[in-house]
């Protein structure tokens, strides 16, 4: 209140003799506003469509076409598709190149989340609390493009392993096929095969866009990489890795690589810790940091420059999720937060499972299992809020009423513009 | 201090970071170095005392800031932890009060939008056009029509082979 009195204090209105008088009814009919302003809720406006309509039709109308997309840009995603059907000239507004990049340049809160389980996929809106179908288009030769059995064809199944700039990438089971999807447009190409995948064994896949399209890499645990550049649309063997790092790399496979820049961390194990590829120059780090005592099914998470190990900690039948953050100095995981004790409190004595996305920006999506029940959390790194998840009962038919498990899934940034 | 006069006539004297809030007087001051009046042809002093009533909040909100971690590292504690949760408050607080001051009606709005564009002020106009969004997105394609005052063009066809392409979105 005292700020907001001082900074009335300080817009000071000039004038001398007869403009006084006219500053002081300006006061006063700031003061007016003001009033009348706090007894005016904004939605009655909108809630009495009839006696308003006119004049909002009046106002919008006028509103200039060049700060028309700037609103629109800021329409939740799935406005924006539903509002695709308005009308050709909005269809074309919202479909073009200057709309995409207006919208890039509108901070978003929070990712979105694709997620699998062990029928459906979906992709989850944490902004708005929503679940959509995903409509990822490939392999669905029957038409049937929610179910993620539609993705069980000669192929084999697919899973989403790696995401950046609202592309997905996905693998399918022995390593055969790769595709990058944006999941809402259902753009998609299905990759050159990787000449040198080992098949059946377990890749750590991560993506990186640019500018100028995305590149892909992925690493096994020998130390064998391969990347991919959409530009020329081929996979280059770089360099192999120095003799510096120690092989088998152990990668934790469970954990998403996650990137920072041109900068990507990968966790890996003997010794515990972390492997770095910098994309730019091409040079590799190794890390040794040791593990939080007694924590398990740990993972990687990304926030604003932050690296996070998000995992569990169990002693004594006592469940809790606990979050860590990288400190570069010391080279050691500092923990940050853990989760409040009445949502641990449901899986005492229950052997926990924990899946974890939080590949990128800023939220932590958890899926938890035990014996009784799963459960479906979003963790806010900034705000230190811990979610419940609504789970779409309907659409994970099949869970039972236990709740959904994500067995697999990664972050995206939604992106109406994403090509692949 | 510098002197701002409204499309209407009424001068506003405001510290110069206020008035620098606006990427245009901040062009014309780096230009100019002794400018002290600067005449706002596009915005009348009801919508300009309202702008810079947001400007002055954020100019302030900011300096405190830099004097808190200033104050920080003169008493030299080192460790990130305690600014991080002391700026997380104090962009909710100002995240809160962006919200309440943005509570306004429809009519004032549309004003705050063009004057935000004029001025260029990034934070007001992200803050405007945000609000103008939240209004819309709860509407339904009709209601859009209706509002905009648009005529459906499409054929029934066209309408539902839209509506196809992504059908997630309309759940």
């Amino acid at each position: 209140m005292d700020s907001e009195s001082e900074s009335k204090s300080n817009i000071l209105m000039l004038g001398g003799g007869e403009e006084e008088e006219e500053i002081r009814k300006t006061t006063i009919h700031k003061r007016l506003r003001k009033d009348k302003e706090l007894n005016l809720k904004p939605e009655s406006i909108f809630q009495k469509p009839i006696q308003s309509k006119s004049m909002e039709v009046e106002i919008w109308e006028n509103l200039p076409e060049d700060l028309f997309e700037p609103v629109l840009a800021r329409l939740p995603v799935a406005a924006i598709f539903c509002f695709h059907s308005v009308c050709s000239r909005w269809r074309g507004i919202l479909t073009s190149k200057t709309f995409y990049e207006q919208f890039q340049g509108v901070p978003r809160s929070y990712p979105w989340f694709y997620t699998v389980t062990h029928t459906h996929s979906a992709m989850y809106d944490p902004s708005a609390e929503k679940w959509h179908r995903s409509t990822v288009p490939f392999l669905s030769e029957n038409g049937n493009q929610n179910q993620i059995k539609s993705m069980v064809s000669g192929k084999g199944i697919v899973f989403p392993v790696a995401s950046d700039g609202g592309l997905i990438c996905f693998l399918n089971l022995n390593h055969t096929h790769i595709y990058t999807c944006n999941p809402l447009t259902s753009s998609y190409r299905e990759l050159p095969p990787p000449t040198n995948v080992p098949l059946w064994s377990r890749v750590s896949v991560v993506m990186v866009s640019s500018t100028d399209g995305y590149k892909i890499m992925w690493l096994s645990c020998t130390g064998k990489y391969e990347i991919y550049d959409s530009s020329e649309n081929k996979w280059a063997h770089p360099v192999p890795v120095p003799p510096s790092i120690t092989i088998p790399l152990a990668l934790n496979f469970r954990s998403k690589a996650v990137s920072l820049g041109k900068t990507l961390y990968f966790m890996r194990g003997q010794p515990d810790g972390i492997l770095t590829y910098d994309m730019s120059t091409g040079t590799w780090k190794q890390y040794a940091i040791p593990l939080p005592m007694s924590f398990r099914d740990c993972m990687l998470a990304e926030s604003q420059g932050r690296i996070l190990l998000v995992g569990l900690l169990t002693k004594n039948c006592a469940n809790c999720v606990g979050v860590w953050e990288l400190q570069r100095m010391t080279l050691l995981w500092k923990e940050v937060d853990r989760m409040p004790s009445e949502l641990c409190l449901e899986f005492y004595g229950n052997s926990l499972r924990m899946n974890c996305m939080g590949n990128h920006g800023g939220l932590v999506f958890l899926s938890l299992k035990s014996r009784q029940v799963n459960r479906l959390l979003c963790y806010d790194v900034a705000m230190r809020e811990w979610r419940n998840v609504p789970a779409r009962v309907n659409e994970f038919s099949g869970t039972t009423d236990k709740g959904p498990w994500i067995s697999c899934g990664t972050a995206f940034d939604p992106c109406p513009g994403a090509i692949a | 201090m510098i002197t701002l006069t409204s499309s209407d006539g009424v001068q506003f004297d405001v510290r110069e970071a206020v008035a620098k809030e606006s990427q245009i007087i901040r062009d014309m001051i780096q230009d100019d170095c002794v400018i002290t009046n600067i005449p706002l042809a596009n915005v009348n002093h009801k919508i300009l005392s309202i702008v810079l009533e947001y400007c002055q909040m954020h100019v302030d909100k900011t300096e405190m800031e830099v004097n808190a971690s200033k104050h920080q590292t003169t008493t030299g504690e080192g460790s990130s932890s305690v600014p991080v949760a002391l700026k997380v408050s104090s962009n909710k607080n100002l995240n809160d009060w962006d919200k309440e001051f943005i509570n306004v009606d429809l009519d004032t709005l549309y004003d705050l939008i063009l004057a935000a564009n004029y001025l260029n002020i990034s934070g007001l106009l992200n803050l405007t056009t945000q609000a103008a969004a939240d209004i819309i997105k709860g509407k339904t394609t009709e209601e859009i029509r209706a509002t905009f005052n648009i005529k459906n063009d499409f054929t029934p066809e066209e309408e539902a082979a839209i509506r196809k392409e992504n059908p997630w979105a309309f759940e």
